[in-house]
């Protein structure tokens, strides 16, 4: 390899990991978000507060009560019977109420009719859609276990599918993983070679008889392999404590993690070109960060955006990451899946890093 | 080394858009020379030395460095340069070694080479801690030295110091001006920066800047001799200065320059004659004595002073 670019490779990461602070920042920290993220949404979910309401004397609808509530997602709520539902709901005594159809549910199953209603609290829309999918789950047990037809019975979606026993660790952990790749490699990138030019130690980089992409790469290349590593590390993390498995090969997952890298890394240099000083950077990092995290479907469907916000999901990296991520480790790591998501991605990561090599070559002098 | 003199500089100007920072600067320096350049911040002393080591392409004229001009981009007077900047040249977070890999790598220098050089140029600096020093717990004075040695690992023939002692104790100053003159006693050529008079007295030959433009040029007794060419004073009023005395003084015809030096005057005429009518009006108390101007005289005559 070459010389210079090898001599960049070490000082970067002497530099980044001799400084005990940097260490805790770069491995420290993104194993204890991880861990908080992970148990902070799995323990939120559990001991929903359910309240059944039924005719007196209905064995069905006392039977489908304990099974919710021995499902260990839920609890029985407290109420005095003819108490109203919707304030039940509103004081926050419970955080759903299950309304047995009128007749009977026994009866009503019996003849495919009479509905059964489910009122959820949704001020916290997250775990009200984690609550709606509890249920689902719930009464559809119950209803193949009648003999009703699975496609009569309720629609699954996705995420029930793939995540069948809706932890949502298990979802939310390569989520996770990708904000903190994102959020290391872009403030990395943007801070060092801010840094340099803060500092004027860059003036004896480029007094240095080297070719702008060599300067470039030499700022760059560090942090794509820092990066590398902190994904393995959070990786590995993500599989022993919340057994998120990897479904998928793990050349894919690599492939997919570099690529993204290469982006996130070129985005953190076109920050560092803009940028006077640190916090100006450390800054417009979090300014790129904050609205790719919202868009990227980590917390939020990006099918339940509005259009607007749905085409500007579709220039997030992190969204394709994201998706790339879930597929890989939850559902196996489908080709067709991969490659156009890889693909978008790699488009990205050329048009970033175009952008980078121009506008570090413009402020070369 | 190629012959020829170290930097052959003719019209070298520079434009950032609407604002020209060098404006039409020619000068010669020979090899093995102390070029000082001198001159208030934004004079464009930076920016002249900057263009000089390859790093920014003049907008019009030209220069030659080491015999080499800006037809590659500057990279092959790169090579032959050494520039250490006005800034941090050395990483406080990394130790002495790692700092001086690192030069050695960004110029692509053969390990043995580098390691040759290294012990080379402690020699020289007298440079004897360990390597594994970090340059965060080094005293100013011998970072600055050791700063010199990693601008000088790729063995340049000509090195530009961007004001290399601000900031340092005087005591390392001038330690730091005795390795100057070790440097091109070894036949290198120096080009530096100063803000200091004492350090200017030190060069060979002192440029002048102000505003982009180059006012005076020549060693610093020429310099002296052409800004003062009458005789100089110093006004020692015992006290503080009469001020009916000094404002006839400022309206004395063949009066060059009048300016306070702590609780004295220097004051510079024409001639001899000019000067002894001025001060027969010189109160009793007061006592004047002829002295040979320093080069801060010849700074505020020519760069600050008021054109009379």
């Amino acid at each position: 390899m070459n010389q210079t670019l090898k001599a960049f490779i070490k000082k970067e990461l002497v530099q980044t990991l001799r400084d005990v602070r940097m260490r805790i920042l770069l491995f420290g920290a993104p194993i204890l978000q991880l861990t908080i993220f992970g148990l902070a949404l799995s323990s939120e979910i559990k001991n929903i507060k359910l309240a059944v309401f039924s005719q007196p004397g209905d064995t069905a609808a006392v039977r489908l009560a304990d099974d919710f509530y021995s499902s260990g997602w839920f609890k029985p709520a407290l109420f005095s019977p003819g108490e109203d539902a919707f304030e039940l709901i509103g004081s926050g005594r419970a955080d759903a109420v299950l309304i047995m159809p009128p007749g009977g549910l026994g009866r009503a199953a019996g003849r495919s009719e009479g509905k059964m209603q489910l009122l959820v609290d949704a001020s916290n829309a997250t775990k009200a859609r984690v609550v709606e999918g509890y249920a689902k789950t719930i009464t559809a047990r119950a209803a193949a276990a009648y003999g009703a037809p699975p496609a009569q019975a309720l629609s699954f979606d996705v995420r029930v599918l793939y995540n069948p026993a809706m932890e949502s660790a298990l979802f939310l952990v390569p989520g996770v993983v990708g904000m903190l790749i994102c959020l290391v490699t872009i403030i990395l990138t943007a801070m060092s070679l801010t840094r340099e030019r803060e500092l004027g130690t860059f003036e004896t980089i480029v007094s240095a008889p080297l070719s702008d992409g060599e300067i470039l790469l030499g700022k760059t290349l560090p942090f794509v392999l820092l990066g590398m590593a902190v994904f393995v590390l959070v990786l590995t993390a993500a599989h022993f404590i919340f057994g998120v498995p990897v479904r998928g090969p793990l050349w894919q997952l690599f492939l997919a993690a570099f690529v993204f890298i290469i982006t996130t890394v070129s985005v953190g240099t076109c920050i560092s070109t803009l940028a006077r000083n640190q916090q100006q950077a450390m800054l417009g990092g979090f300014m790129f960060l904050f609205p790719a995290i919202l868009m990227s479907g980590i917390m939020y469907p990006v099918e339940n955006m509005p259009p607007s916000v749905i085409a500007a999901a579709y220039l997030d990296p992190l969204m394709y990451f994201m998706r790339l991520l879930r597929s890989i480790m939850l559902k196996g790591g489908d080709l067709h899946v991969f490659w156009t998501n890889v693909g978008a991605l790699a488009l990205m990561a050329a048009f970033a890093a175009g952008l980078a090599y121009n506008r570090f070559r413009q402020t070369l002098d | 080394m190629t012959a020829g003199p170290a930097l052959e500089v003719k019209g070298l100007s520079i434009k950032f858009g609407e604002f020209t920072a060098v404006d039409e600067v020619s000068f010669t320096v020979e090899r093995g020379e102390i070029f000082g350049f001198l001159g208030a911040n934004g004079a464009g002393k930076t920016t002249t030395i900057r263009m000089l080591c390859g790093l920014l392409i003049p907008s019009s004229g030209s220069a030659l460095v080491g015999g080499l001009g800006f037809a590659d981009g500057g990279k092959g007077i790169k090579k032959i340069v050494g520039y250490m900047s006005q800034k941090f040249t050395l990483y406080n977070d990394l130790t002495v070694g790692e700092n001086l890999d690192f030069a050695a790598g960004l110029r692509k220098l053969e390990p043995r080479y580098a390691a040759k050089r290294r012990r080379e140029l402690f020699g020289l600096i007298g440079f004897d801690r360990p390597l594994n020093t970090l340059v965060a717990s080094l005293p100013g004075g011998v970072k600055q030295e050791l700063a010199l040695a990693a601008a000088m690992l790729h063995d340049p023939e000509i090195v530009f110091l961007d004001e290399p002692t601000s900031g340092v104790a005087p005591a390392s100053r001038a330690r730091f001006w005795a390795l100057i003159r070790k440097v091109t006693a070894l036949g290198k050529t120096v080009i530096v920066t100063t803000h200091y008079m004492d350090e200017a007295e030190q060069c060979g030959r002192i440029a002048l800047m102000r505003t982009g433009r180059l006012i005076a040029l020549g060693s610093p007794d020429e310099l002296k001799a052409s800004a003062f060419p009458g005789p100089m004073t110093e006004l020692d009023f015992n006290g503080s200065a009469p001020a009916a005395f000094l404002e006839n003084l400022e309206k004395a015809p063949g009066l060059l320059e009048l300016s306070p030096h702590g609780m004295r005057w220097h004051a510079a005429f024409k001639d001899k004659a000019a000067m002894e009518a001025a001060l027969a009006a010189l109160p009793a108390a007061a006592s004047c004595t002829l002295i040979k101007p320093s080069l801060e005289d010849v700074f505020i005559r020519l760069v600050e002073g008021v054109e009379r």
